[in-house]
């Protein structure tokens, strides 16, 4: 809300320097973002919190401020001068629901010459960014601005029957408002009607047909209290937000309507002439009185860790427009005032004396937690993977969760978890897979030419259960593609393939007590045939891995190999941490032997060495593949490995007869699969 | 004594070129070819294995190269130098011509070894590059230079926003915090509800929210864990909660649709409002540095009071004023309060006995103004350009 600094000066004397009245009027509360110099006033913009809607006028700023300044507040007095008939005579107010309108006041003002307003009007209200309309109009949006009660003028010969009611809108009900939009009603506007239909949807705009005009002669002057929700819901529904409606939604204030409309009236007859019938309207089935509040002052001193002076805080909820009364040595009874619709109970009137004796000279203690002992385990082994990760020379990203729902639901077969009010299209589903945005995160990089690329993500994935609740799995995506390293003069480029990904995953799983990790060649619908893998755990799916599609390649428009892994942290992070145990290492010397072998193509390479783990030979201590090839002397739909084999007794040194007993037994327990020695 | 066939096949070849063919036990022709059968193809291995071990560099290649050969071809204690004196030299009359004809076999193909090593294996895998590096051998040739850059395997790195929560959270751990999760799809009743924020209050358009249906909305905050973990511990409750959240905005250079908080909650029988200034003014110099001022200004959250703002002096210009802190000297870090007697209600917790303090902030926005990222959409497009500097 922009607030004029001469306007404040009416009923505060302020004295300080605009800049200083900007931070001081932040201090306590009103959030001043800017102040800046119109003509010879300067205007602050004041940002009103939702819970403050008294301080959405000038009036109410200060009162915070004589409050801060230990200055007097300048009180509204309005002097009318009536004439004529009772303003009953000449129209009635009638509430039909008083669930929605608690309190409707009205004045008429005869003989009105609708036309410019004068210059000092309109310079106030350009200066705070209000657009002068006539002088009519902005004698009702002076007092919006000055005291915070919204008003609205109606052309009394427009209302029927000369006839104001306050009542739901019959479904239906045609309006069209002030800006020009014709408008359907529901059963849920509170509108005010005249003799036959409505003429304004209460509290929030009036309508077009008894708007004030250069013909209008007598102006029917309403103000009134609306009901907060129900106002917030006509607006709504309508999609509208007004000066009015932004009020009445916080809360108006129920006393304020009666000052607000003798002041308006009278500042009509000062701008367009014109006669104030004797005696208001006002309408008030149910004057509402609001509950004492017990305020303690330990509990001062519990909230705020010091206690405060009886005096201060009399001195500022007095200020603040509060009644106190002093009880005993407990506290006081405090009664809030009808602006104060926020203050409800006792930690209401303790954050005004915490803002008024300033945040800044409340004590401060630094409060560490009791000590505690338990681990934070989840934390540790996502440390430790992403550790590892970064090791291995992957970049953690955080990709959008929100995607479009068809490129989801090529990935995953399950129900997605969609968005009713979505921002656009390619954001209204949560995803159920994390690998298009892997997929996309990388085209993005090949797209500007940026080739070696190896991506992790730690994030999730959701889905309906089968009853429709949503469900967040945590997991963990990796993407590569390019080179497994830079070209330099010690090594030549390699292509990151598969089994660059089933190896970091060897490594990222390293740190977790796994009884046993599997790999099998799986299939997958987004990956390549013969390209995918998985691994396993007794059972449990620890990652899924391989290439994408051709087909899907080429839609991401990825130029070149790429390969993704998800892994499955629901299940990984329920495995625990490798326990550290030391197991002594043999003295004894250890023997590697190469085994040249011929081994038949169908018989992979976990075949083989299943049946050397089968074996369950102690000193068979360890044992990989270091060449395989083809051609030469070796027969076809066959291909030759070279095995190297170490050799290790925890008890003795091997003697070479030893090293050949072992050796056939090795050799014995392959041939079976076909495999033999190289002749 | 005789060996038996196994033991014979045990042993290596080294071993064996140190015996005569009486003590290997090889008595005839068909013996002497299957010994040398097991020589040659032993010889093979070993070129096979060179092949495919491979060198990084020519210089290596040779190496490699020259090591097999003098194994083999070295007239002191060379492979094929033993042969001749143990298995020729000394065999019986009847078998000396078929172990002559087999050695000079042997012979001919240890002759094409080098040749064999050098082109159809190692050395191909870089054929034309001149690179280091063995010291004995390129010393004297003047080609070691030290300068080269060292072999380095490219570190990752992670997020900068993961890096900043970690800095975060690492600094409430040292203060005894525990750290707590919660759910990102989430119902309305502890997004808003439970926190005093009712349908019916304008408060509620404050967080512009995405729904997933009347009840589900995504969490527009962390929030909603402090009830959940009330809820579940009880007090006294001290507990940071990072996450991810999700509001309907745009996306623009400060704003995404998803962002990550840092909600904060103590909650104990004697916490004050001098709790939480304190301790927000520790987290925050440990943070920014021992020299930043805060200051704490009145602010309305539904869920605290009195509700604050924390703000910083300016890190950039120390308080002079600035264009990141808008001349004002002073930056908006994060909002906080006391925990409102409602929400601990809510959360199952008795006001009077108890008093809380809280704090949210965003993470986002704390890694960009510490690493100096002036746009927040290049946190989330997965750019190896800005991830690496991380």
């Amino acid at each position: 809300m922009k607030i004029s600094v001469n306007w404040l000066k009416e009923f505060v004397d302020v004295t300080s320097d605009p800049r200083q009245l900007k931070s001081d009027l932040t201090m306590i509360g009103l959030n001043t973002e800017s102040c800046a110099p119109v003509g010879d006033d300067w205007v602050l913009d004041v940002e009103v919190t939702t819970n403050r809607p008294d301080c959405l006028s000038h009036y109410g700023v200060a009162r915070e401020l004589a409050t801060l300044y230990r200055q007097p507040l300048q009180r509204v007095e309005v002097f009318l001068k009536e004439s004529g008939e009772p303003t009953s005579a000449a129209a009635t107010v009638e509430i039909a629901d008083p669930d929605l309108c608690a309190r409707y006041c009205g004045r008429i003002v005869q003989k009105v010459q609708v036309g410019p307003s004068p210059d000092w009007l309109v310079k106030r209200l350009e200066a705070i960014g209000q657009r002068s309309i006539n002088n009519v109009a902005d004698a009702t949006n002076y007092v919006l601005m000055e005291l915070g009660h919204p008003l609205h003028a109606f052309d009394l010969f427009r209302l029927r029957q000369h006839k104001i009611i306050v009542r739901r809108a019959n479904p239906g009900e045609p309006l069209r408002t002030l800006d020009g939009v014709d408008r359907t009603l529901t059963r849920d506007s509170l509108v005010i009607a005249d003799g036959e239909r409505p003429v304004a949807l209460a509290g929030v705009m009036g309508g077009e047909e008894s708007e004030i005009s250069s013909r209008t002669g007598s102006v029917l002057l309403e103000s009134a209290w609306f009901e907060p929700v129900s106002v917030r819901r006509t607006a709504k529904s309508q999609g509208m937000h007004t000066e009015a409606s932004h009020r009445f939604e916080r809360g108006a204030d129920l006393e304020m309507a009666p000052l607000a409309l003798d002041r308006a009236a009278d500042l009509i007859q000062k701008v367009a002439g014109g006669e104030i019938l004797r005696k208001m309207i006002d309408v008030y089935p149910r004057p509402e009185s609001r509950k004492d509040l017990l305020l303690r002052r330990s509990e001062i001193a519990r909230i705020l860790g010091t206690e405060v002076a009886w005096e201060e805080v009399e001195r500022i909820l007095c200020g603040l427009g509060f009644q106190t009364e002093r009880q005993g040595t407990e506290g006081w009874r405090v009664s809030p005032p009808s602006f104060r619709l926020d203050v409800s109970r006792e930690i209401d009137l303790i954050e005004e004396v915490a803002r008024h004796v300033g945040y800044d000279r409340l004590p401060a203690r630094v409060r560490p937690a009791p000590p505690r002992v338990e681990r934070d385990i989840t934390r540790e082994k996502i440390m430790a993977v992403s550790s590892l990760l970064v090791g291995l020379g992957y970049h953690e990203i955080i990709a959008p969760a929100m995607v479009d729902p068809a490129e989801n639901q090529r990935f995953a077969d399950c129900a997605p978890v969609m968005l009713a009010n979505p921002l656009s299209q390619d954001a209204s589903a949560m995803r159920s897979s994390a690998v298009p945005s892997m997929l996309r995160a990388i085209r993005w990089n090949l797209d500007r030419d940026l080739r070696d690329v190896k991506f992790c993500e730690f994030g999730k994935t959701y889905s309906l259960t089968t009853e429709g609740t949503p469900e967040e799995r945590r997991v963990l995506t990796l993407g590569a593609t390019g080179h497994r390293r830079p070209a330099s003069v010690h090594d030549s480029e390699k292509v990151v393939d598969f089994f660059d990904l089933k190896g970091d995953l060897g490594t990222m799983f390293a740190p977790f007590d796994l009884p046993k990790l599997d790999f099998e060649p799986s299939s997958c619908p987004y990956y390549e045939e013969g390209c995918c893998g998985r691994l396993t755990s007794q059972g449990i799916a620890l990652a899924v891995f391989g290439q994408p599609r051709q087909d899907l390649a080429r839609e991401y428009k990825l130029r070149q190999a790429v390969w993704v892994a998800e892994i499955d942290l629901e299940h990984l992070l329920n495995f625990s941490l490798r326990p550290r145990q030391f197991r002594p290492f043999s003295k004894f010397p250890a023997v590697e032997r190469d085994f040249s072998l011929v081994v038949p193509d169908g018989v992979p390479y976990a075949r083989l060495a299943a049946a050397v783990a089968g074996l369950d030979l102690e000193e068979i201590r360890r044992h990989r593949p270091v060449d395989r090839f083809r051609g030469g002397a070796i027969a076809a739909q066959h291909h030759g490995l070279l095995l190297r084999v170490t050799f290790q007794s925890q008890t003795h040194t091997l003697t070479s007869e030893e090293v050949g007993g072992l050796s056939q037994r090795l050799l014995a327990v392959l041939e079976p699969l076909g495999v033999r020695l190289r002749g | 004594m005789r060996p038996s066939r196994t033991q014979t096949l045990a042993m290596t070849i080294d071993e064996k070129v140190r015996k005569t063919l009486a003590e290997l036990g090889v008595t005839d022709a068909a013996g002497v070819e299957a010994l040398f059968g097991e020589v040659r193809a032993a010889m093979e291995q070993e070129r096979s294995s060179l092949v495919s071990h491979g060198a990084s560099s020519e210089a290596e290649r040779d190496r490699l190269s020259k090591s097999l050969r003098d194994r083999w071809l070295a007239r002191q204690n060379g492979l094929l130098a033993n042969i001749d004196e143990r298995w020729l030299k000394t065999s019986p009359k009847e078998l000396k011509p078929s172990v002559g004809k087999s050695f000079n076999g042997l012979r001919q193909a240890a002759a094409a070894l080098e040749m064999d090593a050098l082109v159809k294996g190692v050395g191909l895998k870089i054929p034309t590059k001149v690179a280091a590096v063995d010291a004995a051998e390129i010393r004297g040739a003047g080609l070691r230079d030290l300068t080269l850059p060292g072999y380095c395997r490219p570190l990752g790195s992670l997020h900068p926003v993961t890096q900043m929560q970690r800095e975060i959270e690492q600094i409430f751990l040292n203060l005894g915090f525990r750290i707590e999760d919660g759910p990102e799809i989430e119902s309305v009743y502890y997004n808003f509800d439970a926190l005093n924020i009712p349908e019916s209050h304008p408060s509620r358009d404050d967080w512009d929210t995405l729904y997933i249906n009347a009840q589900t909305v995504l969490r527009t905050h962390t929030s909603p864990v402090q009830i959940r973990a009330m809820e579940k511990y009880g007090a006294p409750l001290y507990i940071i909660i990072p996450g991810k959240c999700y509001r309907h905005d745009n996306p623009d250079a400060s704003h995404t649709p998803m962002f990550h908080q840092i909600e904060g909650l103590a909650i104990d029988s004697d916490i004050t409002f001098a709790d939480l200034k304190g301790t927000l003014d520790f987290f925050a110099k440990k943070l920014f540095g021992e020299k930043i001022h805060t200051r704490f200004q009145p602010s309305f959250f539904p869920f605290t009071e009195p509700s604050g703002e924390v703000a910083i002096s300016c890190i950039f210009c120390g308080g002079e004023g600035c264009r990141v802190c808008k001349e004002s000297g002073w930056i908006e870090v994060m909002g906080c309060g006391m925990v409102h007697p409602q929400v601990l209600h809510n959360g199952g917790i008795d006001p009077e006995k108890y008093s809380g303090w809280a704090f949210g902030l965003g993470v986002d926005r704390y890694a960009m103004m510490k690493y100096d990222i002036n746009d927040i959409q290049l946190l989330f497009q997965s750019d190896v350009r800005f991830l690496e500097q991380f």
